[in-house]
């Protein structure tokens, strides 16, 4: 009985994966970005990038659902902060997974770029893939200091003011980069307005398709391409030796026969 | 070997460029299709790019100011002791986005005051008052002449930090004391001079009025030079 009904599952769900298959290549597609083989050697340090991946799809998932109480005007911002964190069912928690994981975003991203770095994974031909990921490293900066402004509490608040005030340092465009940022020559309404722009539409939305190919250069080149290409290079190496090695023997087997030749 | 391949080399681009000088395209197809080119490129951008950039250009272009250009009352000068300095809050209103005095008007849906708050902080310079001050009440009027050296003896200080803006306030550890800002320990004496930390100058000063009726008066205006943008000006961007 169990025996029929376990063969008739496996049998629906090939069928099931078989019409994907035809109409989508979705299984080949899942084959080729899901698997690839790992080296034991260190293996947990590659799954930082997973792991920075993972809490930008937090932050997403979690900055939507804020978004269903969260209002930006300078009156209610900091009212509807304290409603989510006071009477809406499990705001503390999706808040806290937003204002946390962006905290753990940062340090991650840190680590990922130290590992990057050091296994000197931005050498030719992933150079390119480095390149995007310092755009994204200055996108989730961005991020970050957008979002601290947005709970309009005096923490936020003097946070952003120093921010913007760095920004009026730059050369040349200083006062235009500090009104720009303030919508006008104060903090105010306008402030928050841009703000809430940025951090809400404006990086996410340019943030996606970085991600993508960032993971699509990933993908193409490999995560560890001069792992797997050293240990290459030491096996072919090897290899060769040993040839060098059989040659010798062989030519001594010749001269032993010319040798053998001459004595006759 | 070089040359030859050198040589090669420029033959085959002058062929090349030959080649590209038989294209069809006339001057004048050339001309036209840069011009459209252009026209659509400006149609495209010019409106987002001014959208987004508007609060700029009236404030840097136009001159425009969010924050009234009134004089405000800060606080009678009797208050100002001689050893410390006094910190005064003063709401400034502003006409920034949504919060636009005529458009709150109109639409009628909305009144709220949107002001910005900054304080202000009043000394006497180097701990010395004019003598008549001490026996002063408040409300007390004064003199033109006292007026006059009320305002060479006053200090009318913006606690927003030279540096990077954070709120400064008074500190005594030892000696007179001094203005300490929290943020990245900028420190300045009672008049706002600069003594140490990051700040690149003295604290900002507000443009103030010494009036009749013994109150300092203040606009949302402060002591910058005039320079080139971005190399010699002292922009202050108190907020």
């Amino acid at each position: 009985m169990i025996g029929r009904i376990r063969s008739q599952t496996s049998e629906a769900s090939k069928f099931i994966v078989d019409w994907m298959e035809h109409r989508t290549g979705i299984v080949t597609m899942l084959e080729h970005f899901l698997f690839e083989p790992v080296p034991k050697r260190g293996a947990w340090i590659y799954t930082l990038g997973s792991a920075v991946l993972g809490l930008i799809s937090l932050q997403f998932l979690t900055g939507i659902l804020l978004l269903f109480y969260y209002v930006p005007t300078t009156t209610e911002a900091w009212n509807s902060v304290y409603y989510i964190m006071n009477e809406a069912y499990f705001g503390q928690l999706i808040r806290g997974i937003h204002y946390w994981s962006a905290n753990f975003l940062m340090a991650a991203v840190g680590l990922h770029m130290a590992q990057v770095f050091f296994s000197g994974g931005y050498k030719a031909p992933r150079e390119l893939n480095w390149l995007v990921g310092v755009v994204l490293l200055l996108l989730i900066v961005g991020l970050s200091f957008t979002g601290y402004l947005l709970r309009w509490d005096q923490d936020g608040f003097w946070a952003s003011v120093v921010g913007i005030k760095i920004g009026s340092y730059s050369p040349f465009v200083g006062g235009y980069i500090t009104h720009f940022l303030l919508g006008g020559d104060t903090i105010g309404p306008a402030t928050l307005s841009r703000f809430f722009a940025i951090h809400v539409w404006l990086l996410p939305a340019a943030i996606a398709p970085f991600i993508g190919i960032h993971l699509y250069l990933l993908r193409r080149h490999g995560v560890f391409g001069s792992d797997f290409e050293y240990t290459e290079r030491l096996s072919k190496l090897h290899e060769q030796q040993r040839l060098e090695e059989y040659d010798r023997y062989e030519l001594d087997e010749d001269e032993y026969e010319g040798n053998g030749r001459d004595r006759e | 070997m070089g040359s030859d391949n050198d040589l090669k080399g420029c033959l085959e681009g002058a062929k090349r460029l030959a080649e590209l000088q038989k294209d069809p395209i006339t001057r004048g197809d050339f001309l036209g299709f840069g011009l459209l080119g252009a026209i659509t490129g400006a149609i495209l951008t010019i409106p987002p790019v001014a959208f987004i950039l508007s609060p700029v250009i009236k404030t840097d272009v136009l001159g425009e100011s969010d924050i009234s250009p009134d004089w405000f009352r800060v606080g009678h000068i009797s208050e100002v002791p001689k050893e410390a300095p006094k910190d005064f809050q003063i709401e400034f209103p502003i006409t920034q986005g949504y919060g636009d005095k005529k458009i709150q008007e109109e639409s009628g849906v909305s009144e709220t005051d949107y002001t910005v708050l900054n304080a202000v902080w009043i000394s006497w310079r180097d701990h010395e008052p004019p003598s008549f001050v001490e026996g002063l009440q408040k409300g007390d009027s004064l003199s033109q002449s006292q007026i006059e050296e009320v305002g060479q003896k006053i200090n009318v200080l913006s606690n927003s930090c030279a540096h990077l803006g954070c709120p400064v306030r008074w500190l005594v550890t030892e000696g007179e004391g001094e203005f300490l800002c929290p943020c990245h320990g900028g420190i300045y004496d009672i008049n706002g001079a600069y003594i140490a930390g990051p700040p690149p100058r003295d604290m900002y000063s507000y443009t103030f009025e010494v009036r009749e009726d013994g109150n300092v008066y203040v606009k949302h205006e402060f002591d910058v030079q005039p320079g080139i943008p971005g190399i010699s000006t002292q922009e202050p961007y108190v907020i």
